[in-house]
């Protein structure tokens, strides 16, 4: 895929040092990727031989792991993580029409970044809020009740306070 | 606790509405206002997310629901220092409105019996002490201290506790196999990757109670003999983990983890594995892998994880559930747990019920509770009227289970039979407006991409059924789809590992099973019945109309006032706006979008307005021209009823001569034989005929078709093609004994509603019974009413539910003094001298689903008894009545007295004669009828030009007012972007006038009124326009 996002600069020095604090434990290839995900918002491709050698694992072990996981990316991130729930409760409350709506809103496909790395669109499985059907998150916050009025009103505020 | 304490719910459901905020606010409240020995605390989720943010003051238990910060100020004044509950805060209940102040007598609550759940929303999670004084560790202490590992093991096995993750494998047996296991180092896992959408009980529990996690998970370490535990959860639960963070370190703190655990030397340790996002990994198998850092693939077994498991070691897995029952069969003992539930399911279930129902919620019940109870008593049934139509168990493998099969008990083997499974406990409630062929699709799509792929027919099969599925979704489905659908499903079914692929074909299979109708709508007439599938159509109210009248089109003419044309919207596809607008069902507004957000749109009503404008200014208004004769053939119609005058005027627009033969000295069929005066006026009937007639349809009055003059003449008199519409006027009769003997004060209903219409004398009663729950009991009832009886009672063998009247008017009914008796039944029409005396009646009880799928009423023994009643009309359905064919006629008839016609096309086995209507398909709507005329004059004009296909009815957008096609998509419309803002403010639709009741109970005068323009014009700009959507 042909992506006009240029990577952001990846701090190496910063990523020796969270790769040198594993090694020691078992089992540890997940939560080490976990952490360069949280520190850089994804595992830049650039990362795996590193993480390999000091795991004693193959490279395409590395990947093969990378690759498997849903929450797991190689590319960047927008600054806001917009996740509608495509959970069964919110589909037959009309989840559908919310997660088009939001991709309106944003002028974004499912799984695609923002140019100016803004947002990130993606759906999620379930996020058990399924009483307050159709949901979405931004980032960490989870909105509940969804109609297309609020998709106005929650992108307004979003808005506001990050630019 | 003696203190007064007050909890505001901060689960992630109650955060997410605010509830932080609520805290806050209550918190500085209580500090200004100085109440003494009152606590403001935090609790874990309640699982009653919906009613969020939730605040509970105990020891009382007052229940306050929906709370914003802005409340607060009001409850710690009234409330905490004043001791008046704020009642307007107080949970509603949804069916009686009444507003509830303790959460103990909420239904929700009520009915529940919380075994798993019973500390969740009663503790803050984050204190330890708060968990002890509720008894937490009490079990792990019992255990350590008085009982050895094989005493645990063997009291779970006495309590009978199965699997809560869904497969329901007795939890001791795998315990007992771990710990028989050789090998000095074991694991125990807690399995808490809670990836079924529509399922949050362990979100729950590990928000609100995450003790009891840990405690389960010791008591398990402890039987088993492992001294390392760890909890996987799944990565979009991050306020589960911080909180599980939180209590495992408070449990470290105390002693309940860590080196020789209260003195017992029982060493054990808990870790924290937060999942990367793949469903797949609630498998064991898979769950290890990701947990040992590798690819989260399933593994075939056995080996078992209870020999070979985490580290090839003998391990056990369990889910959240699970071990949050163990400790309360500890503590009270394996004969109490297995007291609760059923002789194979002991103990409660937990259900996640979510989707269309009042009361969305975490709902615990002893296994075997019926599943209505759960839908219908602790949800509180559907919301806005709608019909419920299935409920999904058991997350995307499970099946959907339609409403004839309610009354099962839920548990783990009777689901499966019905081709469900329990598994993680999810229950989505479907209403009507629910596409079960969109939602079969929907589980696939979610199921094919979590398939890890390793087993071919799971990775091939998925993908094969999902893009059939679509293809059917968006009108591109064969006939043979459906068999092929049901052969990849069977080999995923067997030919797969693990639980993904073993019960994913599930959602197809009975989706299959139970509404394979819908499915056959998709493929053979493009039509989705609950109006969801966007490539089937253009709006919903269009899609589910059954002549498919533009919608959305009409409704924005009558805004900009351009009452004209939107009668002519109208009339593209149904000659009959006024008598529509009065009278039709209006299966439209049931599906229309906007009811999701406030109200649907008035849809009838508008309609009725337009007409009723369109002749108020018929003098001012062109007369409409005949419609121009392109075509050489000439088509005879038998009946003039809506079905017969609709084939006519739509033959007639397509260029063909029509002539329509009635008996009757009037047209209108049904419509003005039945239909009372005080629903629809015979003035309005006779001026839509006019209108027909002035549209080029010759309609020859007292010109029965019978033994005469046949159908064979009518051809031979030069008709190319003949429509046979000839209604379903003929009484059934309900085959009781009294019937047939000309009582004095026994009639048939129909034939009642004739005599009152057109003016013949009736004798009347002064207690009436009507027999039957359709719209002629219903009118005669109303008739009956208006001619003086003094009562009149409807004796209806069903329940309300399955009456196909409409809300409106059967309160109509109810406040005019009609009443209505259920599930009663008649078996004897009672009379002395040939004069009726009254009815000898049986109650009923519903029974086993028919073959409709209605529960079939069955007579409950020994419940006879006699009601008193002088008038006894008979309304049980009507017939077609084939008296009128010779004997000797070609036409080929069924059994049941009714013509065999090719439901398609409506061709008879004689080529060019056709029948449609009632008189086909027996009693139904108006708008059926219509639907079937056009379907009539549409299969003629093929049949004229000799084309053999189907006739397949599209939505179209009516463009008459686009003068180019194809210009209106160049065209930008500003408005719309305007209206966007405006138009989702919650507007409700104005009531539609009627008359007092008093004035109608006396009168026959017409009961409903017309809504004014700007009202009219006000509704319409409600209209959401889905129409522009696409």
């Amino acid at each position: 895929m042909d992506k006009l996002i240029a990577p952001p600069e990846i701090n190496m020095e910063r990523l020796g040092e969270i790769v040198s604090g594993y090694g020691q434990q078992k089992w540890s290839l997940i939560p080490l990727v976990q952490e360069i995900q949280a520190e850089f918002g994804f595992i830049p491709p650039a990362a795996v031989p590193i993480i390999a050698e000091k795991l004693k694992l193959f490279p395409s072990e590395v990947q093969g792991v990378v690759s498997f996981y849903e929450q797991l990316y190689t590319e960047p991130r927008g600054r806001n993580i917009v996740r509608v729930c495509r959970g069964t409760a919110c589909h037959v409350r009309g989840g559908k029409t919310i997660l088009k709506l939001v991709k309106r809103q944003l002028g974004l496909e499912e799984n695609e970044t923002s140019e100016d790395l803004e947002y990130t669109l993606e759906t999620v499985a379930c996020l058990g809020v399924c009483a307050l059907s159709p949901t979405m998150v931004i980032n960490n916050q989870v909105y509940g009740h969804m109609n297309p009025k609020k998709i106005k009103e929650i992108f307004k505020r979003e808005e506001g306070t990050c630019s | 606790m003696s203190r007064r304490t007050v909890f505001v719910c901060q689960g992630t459901g109650c955060l997410s509405s605010g509830s932080r905020a609520v805290y806050e606010s209550l918190c500085s409240e209580v500090e200004r206002l100085k109440i003494p020995d009152l606590k403001v605390d935090f609790t874990g989720c309640h699982g009653f997310c919906e009613q969020g943010p939730i605040v509970i003051v105990e020891p009382q238990g007052i229940f306050y629901t929906h709370v914003q910060a802005e409340d607060g100020p009001e409850i710690a004044e009234a409330h905490l220092k004043n001791g008046v509950p704020v009642e307007r805060l107080f949970y509603r209940d949804p069916v009686s409105g009444e507003a509830i102040p303790c959460y103990q007598d909420v239904n929700f609550y009520k009915k529940q019996q919380r075994i798993i759940l019973q500390n969740c929303g009663h503790i803050n999670p984050e204190e330890i002490e708060q968990s002890l004084e509720k008894g937490r560790y009490k079990a792990l202490e019992k255990a350590l201290v008085e009982m050895t590992p094989e005493q645990v093991i063997e009291e779970l096995k006495a309590a009978g506790l199965r699997g809560r993750g869904g497969a329901g494998f007795p939890t001791a047996l795998k315990w007992e196999f771990c710990a028989r296991a050789p090998g000095s180092k074991k694991y125990v896992i807690c399995n808490a990757d809670e990836g079924d959408p529509g399922a949050f009980m362990d979100r729950s529990i590990l928000e609100a109670d995450p003790h009891a996690v840990i405690e389960g998970l010791a008591l398990a370490g402890y039987a088993v003999g492992a001294d390392e535990g760890y909890v996987y959860v799944r990565a979009e639960y991050p306020l589960a983990v911080s909180r599980l963070r939180t209590a495992l370190k408070q449990a470290r703190e105390k002693g309940f983890l860590g080196q020789n655990i209260l003195g017992s030397g029982f060493n054990f340790s808990i870790n924290i594995k937060e999942g990367a996002g793949s469903f797949v990994c609630g498998e064991e198998t898979a769950l290890i892998a990701s947990i040992e850092s590798r690819r989260g693939m399933p593994r075939p077994r056995p080996p078992f994880p209870a020999q070979s498991g985490l580290d090839g070691r003998p391990t056990v897995i369990n889910n959240v559930k699970s071990l949050a029952a163990v400790s309360a069969i500890i503590n009270r003992g394996a004969e109490w747990f297995a007291s609760i539930g059923t002789e194979k399911s002991k103990g409660t279930v937990v259900f996640a019920l979510t989707g269309k129902v009042a009361n969305s919620g975490l709902v615990e019940v002893p296994a075997g509770t019926p599943l209505s109870t759960i839908v219908f008593d602790i949800g509180g049934g559907i919301p806005r009227g709608k019909k419920f139509k299935a409920v999904q168990t058991g997350g995307p493998s499970g099946g959907c289970i339609p409403a004839p099969y309610m009354d099962t008990p839920v548990e783990y083997e009777n689901l499966a039979q019905l081709g469900s499974i329990m598994g993680s406990g999810g229950m989505v409630v479907m209403d009507e407006s629910t596409c079960m062929v969109e939602i079969a699709r929907y589980f696939l799509s979610f199921t094919q991409s979590e398939s890890c792929g390793k087993c071919t027919p799971c990775r091939l099969g998925t993908r094969q059924m999902l893009e059939i599925l679509t293809r059917i979704t968006q009108g591109r489905g064969k006939d043979s789809d459906l068999d092929t659908l049901l052969n990849i499903a069977k080999t995923v079914k067997e030919g797969s590992l693990c639980g993904l692929g073993q019960t994913c074909p599930n959602p197809v299979l009975t989706t299959l099973q139970y509404f394979r109708e819908e499915y056959e709508a998709h493929i053979r007439e493009k039509k989705c019945p609950a109006a969801v599938c966007d490539a089937l159509m253009i709006s919903p109210c269009q899609h589910t109309c059954p002549v498919g009248i533009d919608v959305p089109r009409y409704l924005e003419a009558i805004s900009r006032g351009a009452y004209l044309e939107s009668v002519e919207i109208i009339r593209e596809r149904n000659p009959f706006p006024a008598i529509c607008g009065r009278i039709c069902h209006h299966p439209c507004e049931l599906r229309c979008r906007r009811g999701e957000l406030d109200d649907s749109l008035a849809i009838r009503a508008l309609k009725r307005f337009v007409a009723d404008w369109y002749f108020e200014n018929i003098d001012q208004i062109p007369s409409p021209e005949p419609f121009a004769r392109t075509n050489p053939q000439k088509v005879a119609v038998v009946g003039a009823g809506p079905c017969g005058l609709a084939c006519a005027y739509f033959l007639a627009q397509m260029g063909y001569s029509v002539t329509v033969f009635e008996a009757l000295p009037v047209g209108g069929g049904m419509l003005s034989v039945a239909i009372p005066q005080f629903r629809l006026p015979d003035e309005v009937i006779r001026k839509e005929i006019a209108y027909i007639e002035k549209s080029g349809v010759e309609i020859r009055y007292n010109s029965p078709v019978n033994i005469n003059f046949t159908i064979d003449d009518l051809k031979k008199s030069g008709y190319n093609a003949v429509f046979i519409a000839a209604g379903a006027q003929k009484s059934q009769q309900m085959g009781i004994p009294g019937e047939l003997e000309d009582l004095e004060g026994f009639y048939y209903g129909l034939r009642f509603l004739r005599d009152v219409k057109i003016g013949r004398p009736v004798k009347i009663g002064k207690k009436v019974i009507v027999i039957g729950g359709g719209n002629v009991a219903l009118d005669t009832a109303r008739t009956a009413v208006r001619l003086g009886a003094e009562e009149v009672e409807i004796f209806y063998r069903r329940t309300r539910e399955e009456m196909p009247v409409s809300e409106m008017e059967y309160e109509e009914a109810r406040a005019e003094g009609v009443k209505a008796n259920f599930l009663v039944s008649p078996t004897r029409i009672v009379s002395s001298n040939w004069k009726v005396t009254g009815l000898q009646c049986i109650r009923m009880e519903l029974g086993e689903p028919g073959k409709d799928g209605r529960r079939r009423p069955i007579p409950v023994a020994g419940t006879d008894f006699f009601a008193e009643a002088d008038t006894v009309f008979a309304s049980v359905g009507q017939a077609p009545d084939l008296s009128f064919l010779p004997p000797d006629s070609a036409l080929e008839r069924t059994r049941l007295e009714t013509l065999v016609v090719d439901e398609n096309r409506l061709s008879t086995n004689l080529a060019g004669v056709f029948a449609g209507g009632d008189f086909v398909s027996g009693p139904g709507m108006v708008i059926e009828a219509v639907s079937a005329g056009r379907r009539g004059a549409l299969a003629i004009d093929k049949f004229f030009k000799a084309d053999p296909t189907r006739v397949l009815i599209y939505d179209q957008r009516q463009d008459l007012l686009i003068p180019e096609a194809g210009k209106e998509e160049e065209e930008p419309e500003p408005v719309e972007e305007e209206l966007d803002e405006e138009i989702w403010k919650p507007q409700y639709r104005p009531e539609i006038p009627r008359l007092p009741t008093e004035e109608r109970k006396h009168s026959f005068k017409e009961t409903e009124l017309c809504y004014v323009e700007a009202e009219a014009v006000q509704e319409s700009k409600r209209c959401l326009r889905c129409d522009l959507e696409q």
